[in-house]
């Protein structure tokens, strides 16, 4: 499996997912905080992780209900303006997450709408990325998912370097490279 | 996914750019007299005074610190020339203009350690920094364009260092629109065959060069 040792995938996967066993489990009775006696019930409703959801769903034992993520509220907030939603403190694994859950749930939409959230965000990300600077993060920094945040990450840092070699030897002539301002630049 | 930590995508960082372009040949005017240089990269013949001869970026570069010669300023880098460049690349779009492979670098060496030698060094320093701006301009703008039919993206006559800078981006964003398009392609085969069309007659095709290092 080409995540095994990924660590992102591993911290993604530790995600909890809603739920509903379709058998009945025996000594597992600490995964549901509502039961008495030592056990799952047929038809309960538990938040597990998504690693263990996951293989209890191959072997069909539970069915797995879409998180909130990716429900109607969600499609709402990015049809309204998708730079602006805030993956980086709500669902850091938005992505990631999705591409995994993609094939156990029965909603083939979802692909769809990543795809789409994806390339919305895409496009504001890319101007900004190149033009920010070492110092300040902007703002929308925080809103971006980890997988977003690499690729901001990657174009900054080239372009930060470039920067760096630009004005190394110059010393006292920094002043004579004077830059037009543009709009994409952020402060 | 493995492919979004993959840390293969490494840039070369921008002093090792320019090292490799030190290695472009230019005309320089010795003031002293010396033996023919025989290196490994080919041999470089007796210097007499003021008699122009060719010789690799870093030689000319060693040679002028320690005073021993001036730069003849290449071709390309005169104002006219590089105005004609700077009219020529905000009138198109999405072409970039034909320059020297490795022009940052080049330009950046002489402007530091030949200024003496360079006429009307701050014009052309001006030049080549607008210059350097729109195409890079041009360069996000293309890429604004990507979506996740591209497989190549084509990027003619591009320098070596504004690809330097772009490699990391723009491997990971195609990746990450693979990634997020192979899946669904089964399902949506019917929006996007209205869809292939567009991808097409797009301007400039911005070719993977750069990811096969």
């Amino acid at each position: 499996m080409p995540g095994y040792y990924d660590i992102s995938d591993i911290l993604m996967e530790d995600e909890a997912v809603s739920v509903a066993f379709h058998v009945g489990a025996n000594g597992v009775g600490l995964l549901d905080p509502g039961t008495e006696t030592n056990s799952v019930e047929k038809g309960a409703k538990i938040d597990l992780p998504f690693w263990l959801a996951h293989e209890l769903c191959r072997r069909r034992a539970v069915s797995i209900t879409i998180p909130s993520c990716f429900g109607q509220k969600m499609k709402k907030d990015v049809q309204a303006d998708a730079a602006c939603v805030d993956l980086g403190t709500r669902y850091p694994y938005f992505y990631e997450f999705g591409c995994k859950l993609f094939p156990l749930v029965g909603d083939k939409s979802i692909g769809l709408f990543l795809r789409h959230t994806f390339a919305n965000r895409y496009k504001e990300m890319l101007s900004k990325s190149h033009t920010a600077s070492l110092n300040a993060i902007p703002k929308f920094v925080l809103r971006l998912s980890k997988e977003e945040y690499q690729l901001f990450e990657a174009a900054r840092s080239s372009m930060v370097e470039f920067k760096k070699w630009r004005v190394r030897d110059l010393g006292l002539m920094k002043t004579t490279i004077v830059g037009h301002k543009r709009k994409t630049d952020l402060h | 996914m493995a492919g979004q930590t993959d840390h293969s995508l490494s840039i070369f960082s921008a002093a090792e750019v320019e090292f490799i372009a030190e290695d472009e040949m230019i005309e320089i005017v010795p003031n002293i007299r010396m033996d023919a240089l025989n290196l490994l990269c080919g041999d470089f013949g007796p210097f007499l005074p003021q008699i122009p001869c060719t010789v690799p970026l870093w030689l000319a570069v060693a040679l002028k610190k320690r005073g021993k010669c001036s730069i003849r300023t290449p071709d390309w880098m005169s104002v006219e020339k590089l105005t004609q460049v700077l009219e020529a690349e905000r009138e198109s779009p999405r072409e970039f203009q034909p320059l020297p492979f490795h022009y940052v670098e080049i330009s950046r060496l002489l402007l530091d350690h030949a200024h003496d030698d360079i006429p009307e060094v701050y014009m052309v320093r001006s030049l080549i920094e607008d210059i350097r701006n729109v195409r890079f301009h041009k360069v996000e703008s293309g890429l604004e364009t990507i979506s996740g039919r591209t497989h190549a993206v084509k990027l003619k006559n591009l320098s070596a260092m504004e690809v330097n800078v772009v490699r990391p981006f723009m491997a990971r964003v195609l990746q990450a629109f693979y990634k997020h398009d192979s899946p669904e392609m089964v399902q949506q085969a019917d929006t996007s065959a209205s869809k292939r069309p567009q991808v097409v007659d797009r301007g400039p095709r911005v070719s993977l060069s750069c990811v096969t290092c």
